[in-house]
């Protein structure tokens, strides 16, 4: 018995500091999960639908926050939504259009010269991949929420000869 | 003579630091549990009597169903607004991908990806029967429990439509238990 309680004595301040040192990276973990999820974090894109402007085969591009928080993400900037074909998946796409605004757009430029105008109804923006011909965007699945916008991606931090704003 | 000054106010402004440095920690734990686990509503309107009250009820919404598996048909959800983005709404689950949600007059089978929700007051809701199906992606939470008003205290369940055919069922077993009884 008096054995354990020496074991225990020995390894108190140990399991203390080790204690302590998780603590300490739990809040670091903490702080870098707030600012990831509220100001800024990087994320990698890839795929074919927004050439030339993003790699196909993987950028890594940094993503705000704030701007959609605040309501000022507007047309023609690149934006990372949450899918609404499937809600585990985020894509990347450019803001066409906001509410209010009509959009016309081909709807199978690969395979025709058919076009089609839309109104985008209120709360909604209309997303469209920069490489239409090979793009799944609100072309096939209708204007997207605001509410699904995560943030706006601005500045491109790999490949490195692509350093710079987007 | 002003250096003495600035000593002796070290200490307090250390003080004062280490405080709002605990409290800033504390505010930190409280938004990732708000985020991730589970976070107060107040819930106010008509559109979901009577389960929920017209001038606010203070709902438990937590947030671990929507992440870990589809949310089912029946469950009430904190869902952001498809018209206004800075809008929380609460309605209940009708349909999930796949279902065919309507009555005899209409009916809309809710594409991948979406849910159907529809407020349990159907004569003063606006939901989707407006704007349509929802993409899965707005959910923010599931409500589970009544803090205030305490008549209403308690947990907020699932409650599965009863569609025509499910009631002429219903009706049937009435009637053969009458007989048998």
């Amino acid at each position: 018995m008096s054995r354990l309680f020496q074991f225990a004595r020995q390894w108190k301040p140990i399991i203390k500091e080790g204690f302590s040192q998780s603590f300490l990276i739990a809040k670091f973990l903490c702080l870098l999960h707030v600012t990831n999820t509220h100001v800024c974090t990087p994320v990698l894109v890839y795929g074919p639908s927004m050439l030339p402007t993003l790699n196909l085969t993987g950028d890594v591009v940094l993503v705000e926050h704030l701007s959609q928080k605040f309501g000022k993400v507007g047309p023609g900037e690149v934006v990372v939504v949450r899918s609404p074909e499937n809600p585990r998946k985020t894509v990347t796409k450019r803001i066409v259009a906001v509410e209010g605004e009509s959009v016309t757009f081909l709807v199978e430029p690969a395979l025709s010269d058919r076009s089609h105008t839309v109104v985008v109804p209120r709360g909604h923006v209309w997303i469209q991949g920069d490489n239409i011909y090979s793009s799944r965007d609100s072309r096939q699945f209708g204007p997207v929420p605001y509410g699904l916008i995560l943030g706006k991606a601005f500045w491109r931090v790999w490949p490195p000869d692509g350093f710079g704003s987007l | 003579m002003s250096l003495q000054v600035f000593r002796h106010w070290i200490p307090t402004v250390k003080d004062a630091f280490d405080r709002t440095l605990m409290v800033a920690k504390f505010f930190c734990g409280l938004h990732v549990t708000n985020t991730f686990l589970c976070t107060c509503a107040l819930a106010m309107g008509p559109s979901m009597l009577p389960t929920l009250n017209l001038t606010g009820s203070l709902v438990l919404v937590e947030r671990l169903s929507i992440r870990f598996g589809k949310m089912a048909s029946g469950e009430v959800v904190l869902i952001r607004s498809p018209e206004e983005p800075r809008k929380v709404v609460i309605k209940r689950i009708v349909g999930v991908e796949g279902d065919a949600v309507g009555n005899e007059e209409a009916t809309a089978v809710v594409p991948k990806g979406h849910i159907w929700i529809e407020g349990d007051n159907k004569h003063n809701s606006r939901d989707s029967r407006q704007f349509g199906p929802v993409p899965y992606g707005l959910l923010e939470g599931r409500v589970f429990w009544v803090m205030w008003p305490p008549e209403d205290f308690g947990s907020v369940g699932r409650k599965v439509e009863n569609n025509s055919l499910e009631r002429s069922l219903v009706v049937k077993k009435h009637k053969r238990q009458k007989f048998q009884g």
